[in-house]
Formats: structure tokens, sequence, C-alpha cells
């Protein structure tokens, strides 16, 4: 297995996925093939958008 | 670590970024050089969240607002109040609107209130859901009959609790009345204000609200090139308002269903499609007006139509699956 030093970019899209997927529990990407990183997708979660369009308060 | 060196271990406390920073360094001090195919460039990283400082809406979210509530003012309900959800994406300091979900006929509404139906609107949800896991509710617009371009107290006792739902705790709210002066041009829309559209008559102010807020602050709303993601539901709204509830429970009961729109004999059809196990069949509703239309989707010999009169969709489903279980 090689390794390569991830430029500042890609270490601050890592550290950031990193981060909202600790935090936020956002899904963190993965490249089929090779494994690397892709990024993350933000996969709203059904349960908070049902929940929202079932509450939207009546408006006057 | 300590591996090696004659030093006792040292147990010090590091925080979860010193640890992210720690593996990556140490990923990259095991790496001379590059090596292998180039890396992909990563997708771009989701900004952090920020307090609302603005609002996005895309060119069809735009017109859809605008054209509906022109449109609603000519119907025979056009002294109610009327209005929408708004759908879309939260990124740092913006909100994007990407889709609009009307209130519907089946709303309750006068000159004072509106109340949305509720269960049409969460069924659209789930079809838009079909194509984008990314939209989140954002918030809502709403009409006013006279000139209060600015939430009412009445909103803000049920909108300052109802944000908590919502990502970040804040929600875009917009007003819309029909009191604008004549723009520059008649034709074609302008900003009075960072917050306020107009197009002829009629005004659009927007709002953020966070759940801590004692006030609506005023939010500067910009136009994008983009859809409405529910504009292409429109032509079906009736049959979806009218079979919501049913086709709500069909699409949490059974997996694979696939709705869209389609044409049908005399207007668009809303169509609900249910894989079956043997390859290539499948059972097909189509709903166009008061007729609801069953087949049997065959991969040899095409559609064949069911000899079923049933109005409650889902019950017409379970139908179809039992007859074609015991066969």
């Amino acid at each position: 297995m090689d390794f390569r030093p991830l430029t500042e970019t890609e270490r601050k899209h890592l550290i950031t996925a990193l981060r909202g997927n600790a935090q936020d529990g956002l899904a963190v990407l993965m490249d089929r093939q090779t494994t690397s990183f892709l990024g993350t997708a933000e996969e709203v979660p059904d349960e908070e958008v049902i929940n929202a369009i079932r509450s939207v308060p009546c408006h006057y | 670590m300590h591996q090696g060196s004659g030093c006792p271990p040292e147990f010090v406390p590091i925080t979860f970024r010193e640890l992210i920073r720690e593996l990556i360094a140490a990923a990259g001090r095991r790496a001379a050089r590059p090596v292998g195919r180039p890396a992909a460039v990563p997708a771009e990283a989701p900004a952090p969240l920020e307090p609302l400082r603005r609002v996005v809406l895309t060119d069809e979210v735009s017109r859809t607002l605008f054209g509906e509530y022109a449109a609603h003012r000519q119907s025979d309900r056009g002294g109610e109040e009327i209005g929408w959800d708004l759908m879309g994406t939260r990124q740092g300091d913006t909100a994007t609107v990407l889709a609009t979900l009307p209130a519907g006929e089946g709303r309750d509404a006068s000159e004072g209130h509106v109340q949305f139906n509720r269960a049409a609107q969460e069924f659209a949800w789930r079809i838009l859901r079909q194509g984008t896991r990314q939209l989140r509710m954002l918030g809502v617009a709403h009409t006013h009959p006279g000139s209060l371009r600015h939430p009412s107290s009445g909103d803000y006792r049920g909108d300052v609790r109802w944000v908590a739902n919502l990502k970040g705790q804040e929600g875009v709210f917009g007003i819309g009345t029909a009191d604008a002066a004549p723009g520059p041009q008649p034709e074609i829309a302008w900003q009075p204000a960072p917050n306020v559209q107009a197009l002829g008559d009629l005004c659009l102010s927007w709002y953020v609200l966070g759940a801590r807020d004692k006030n609506y602050r005023p939010v500067p709303v910009e136009l994008t090139i983009g859809p409405d993601l529910a504009a292409r539901l429109r032509p079906v709204w009736t049959e979806l308002e009218a079979h919501a509830e049913r086709l709500d429970r069909l699409a949490r009961q059974l997996t694979g269903l696939k709705f869209e729109v389609t044409a049908g004999h005399q207007k668009s059809a809303l169509a609900l499609t249910v894989p079956l196990p043997d390859a290539g069949r499948a059972v097909r509703v189509e709903l166009e007006g008061k007729a609801v239309r069953y087949r049997l989707l065959t991969p040899d010999g095409g559609p064949l139509a069911a000899d079923l009169r049933e109005d409650r969709v889902d019950v017409g489903v379970f139908l179809m699956l039992s007859e074609l279980a015991a066969r």
C-alpha cells in the first residue's frame, strides 16, 4: 500500500468531513474503485422533514 | 508514542481537533512522494453552519410564488390568505430555496389565517425525495390581505417554537402583500429594499427567525438560475391531495415504490409503480382526476389492464398483489 501527502485543500476537506461526521452524522463519501475520499453528502433525515411539515403552524 | 524510547508513557489530554491533526500528519509522514493515480478532486465540503444572513431563491421558485399568488387572487378563494412550504438547502449563512409546496385546495384558510394541507405536502415531499435526499424544510411563505409586510404577532407565537425543528434552529419567512408601488419597468420584478421583491402590485418581504429571537430579522434575498423541484407535481396536485394519505401509507408499507408524473388520457396523471419479485413485472396505478386505473406490467406482453374498480388506491394495490400471489 502506498501513501502520499494530502494537499492543503484535501486536508481541509477531510478535516471538515470528519468533523461533520463526528458532530452532525454526515456521511463521508468514498470512491468505490480506489477507496479514496470523495467528500461528504448531507442526506437529510426523513424524520426531520416529516416532523417539520407536520408541525407547520397556522399563519395569520 | 514512546515505544522503544525507554521513557515511561505519558498520558496527556488531547482534543478531537488535535487528534485529527496528528492522524493526518502521521499519514503524511509515511509517504515520501505521490504515488498511484492522482486523487480525485474532493467534492466541495459543506460550509460550517452560521446564522442566516441571506436567502437565495431560484428563478423558477420566484416565478412560482408570484405566479401562484397572482392566480390565487383571481380565484374564487382570492380573498383568503395563501401560502407555501419552502424546501431547499442550508449551508453556511445561506438558505437556498429549491422547491415550493403549495397550501393545497384542502387548506383551512380565511382572510385572517391559513393552515396548509399537511398530508399532501408530506406525500409530495416523499416524491421529491426520490430524486434528492438533500432537501430540507427551510420555512414558510404566506400572504396577508392588507399591507402588513411583516409577520404578525400570531405568526411569531407559532413560528418561534416551530423553528426549533429546523436546521440551525432558524427559519425563512416570506410575507406576500398586494400593495407594491410601480417599479421602474412594470414588466420585470424589482427590489425596493434588500429583503423585498416586487412584481406589479405584488410584493414578497423576506425575514428570518431563530428559536431565541424576539423578533423577525429582515434578510436580503437574491435570485439564481435554478428549478422549482416541486413544479412538476403541480399538474397532479389535485390527485395528490385526493390520495395523499393512502399513497403515503403505501410508501411506508412497501419498498421500491416509484411515483411519477406521466401523460394521462386527458391530462397529466400521477402514476405509482410497485415492482414484483418476478423480473420485469410490476403493478402500476394511474390516478387521473377521479379515475384510478390498475395495470399489470409484463416484460413481454406489455401492460395489461386489470378489471378492478377500487377508488381506495392502497386497497386496490393489495387486491392486485393478492390476486397475483394466488396465481
